[in-house]
């Protein structure tokens, strides 16, 4: 079956949304859904139109039990650490990467090649992986090589990215505890040369989200985050 | 097809508040984000999931998810609640494939007198005035399916509350309705066609975006 075919993928996106379409071929119509833009289009416009339907249900106020049982799965034991899928995106990193062998590899093979080179000049180079939960938003990696002072940053895109007209990309230094910063807009196509006075300090890893054409309008990612690199220093 | 964030409520601009610090692991952003959606989103999956126990577990799993998704969540592609929604409804719909729970309730609401045996499904639809919808652009996309609504048959209203509301598929629609299955799909694709013929007039929402 052709799923770019618009009808189809409209009369899908319809019955998939509206709750008619059911079993092996809901299941199926989710398996494709990250790959197939037209059709996350198609189940967009549907959510938009029929969404509103919802707005006539009663709100029912769920027991107190339930909040507590979501705070006591996701932060047991306060003060403790956090369970790992709870950590925060930029902490879960290593998780990641070791879910995309791949990526983790051609990380590591870069920064062999990296830490060759004689040390005193030797930039860094940082593989951004895609993240796999923001795939359907973007499906993007980018290779970033900082020089060795921290003041200088190449950033390239590793696939071809087709960026909606009216978002652009934004790069963002993630430090270990805190907010990230951002490092400013990148280019979708090409290299962007990013030059900063301190871009490793507290660096732990860095991220690059979509955001409207004008970056960021609140100063943290608002957009998904599409692609995520841990520094190793 | 999204509302342009120069629109939205506060009530929206507070929900997305909520998601991108949760994207940031903060906590006390869920709180805040439970206390404002838990009860709409409870209401949803409680119509589609009717058991009372599995539809608290099924709740406590999407925030746990949305916790873990939040990132996901892109304000150009869809408002808050509509994305809060989906979830909420994607995991309900497929709790009850799974449960497979018989249709207790029923999507009729008699409107009028007592002896008027009229099924009024536009009844559980918001009014355009005010109503439970005290949002401007919401109010506006309400009075618009409100109003494309009114312009199915009593059948097709029919078919389209009950799969949108209680998730039921074709063939339970057809069962409920003690109808050939073969005559309600085509009831449910010609009711979707001209919702969307009748919201594409009416509305002329924002362009599609890719």
């Amino acid at each position: 079956m052709d799923y770019s075919r618009r009808d189809l993928a409209d009369r899908l996106a319809a019955g998939y949304v509206l709750g008619t379409l059911q079993g092996p071929a809901r299941r199926r119509f989710e398996c494709l859904l990250p790959a197939h833009p037209a059709l996350q289009q198609a189940v967009a416009s549907w959510q938009f139109r029929l969404t509103p339907l919802s707005a006539s249900v009663a709100p029912v106020d769920p027991p107190e039990r339930i909040w507590q049982g979501i705070e006591g799965r996701l932060f047991a034991g306060a003060g403790t650490p956090p369970v790992a899928a709870a950590l925060p995106w930029w902490q879960r990193l290593v998780l990641w990467r070791t879910a995309s062998g791949l990526a983790t590899a051609a990380a590591v093979a870069m920064f062999v090649v990296a830490s060759q080179v004689p040390p005193p000049q030797a930039p860094i180079v940082v593989l951004l992986g895609a993240n796999p939960e923001a795939a359907q938003a973007l499906n993007a990696s980018f290779v970033a090589s900082v020089s060795a002072d921290g003041r200088a940053l190449v950033l390239k895109p590793l696939n071809d990215l087709s960026l909606t007209p009216g978002r652009a990309l934004e790069l963002w230094a993630v430090p270990a505890t805190g907010a990230p910063r951002s490092l400013g807009l990148v280019q979708a196509a090409g290299a962007t040369t990013l030059l900063r006075a301190q871009l490793l300090r507290d660096t732990a890893a860095f991220a690059v989200s979509v955001e409207p054409s004008g970056g960021s309008p609140t100063g943290a990612p608002t957009g998904p985050i599409v692609s995520v690199g841990k520094l190793q220093l | 097809m999204a509302t342009p964030r120069s629109e939205w409520s506060d009530r929206s601009e507070a929900l997305a508040d909520a998601l991108a610090r949760i994207a940031l692991g903060d906590r006390a952003a869920l709180a805040t984000l439970y206390r404002m959606a838990s009860p709409h989103l409870f209401g949803v999956i409680l119509r589609i999931q009717p058991d009372r126990a599995l539809a608290e577990d099924l709740l406590q799993d999407i925030f746990i998810n949305i916790w873990r998704a939040a990132q996901g969540f892109d304000a150009l592609r869809s408002q808050p609640m509509t994305w809060l929604t989906s979830i909420a409804r994607n995991r309900a719909i497929d709790s009850r494939r799974r449960s497979k729970t018989d249709v207790t309730t029923v999507s009729r609401h008699t409107a009028g007198t007592a002896d008027d045996d009229e099924v009024d499904l536009l009844a559980a639809l918001p009014s355009g005035d005010a109503g439970p919808l005290e949002l401007l652009q919401q109010a506006a996309q309400a009075r618009a399916i409100t109003h494309c609504m009114g312009e199915l048959s009593a059948e097709q209203q029919q078919c389209l509350a009950l799969a949108y509301y209680q998730g039921l598929s074709h063939a339970e629609v057809a069962e409920h309705l003690v109808q050939p299955l073969g005559t309600v799909k085509s009831w449910v694709r010609r009711a979707l066609l001209a919702l969307k013929d009748c919201l594409g007039r009416d509305a002329a929402g924002p362009a599609l975006e890719v």
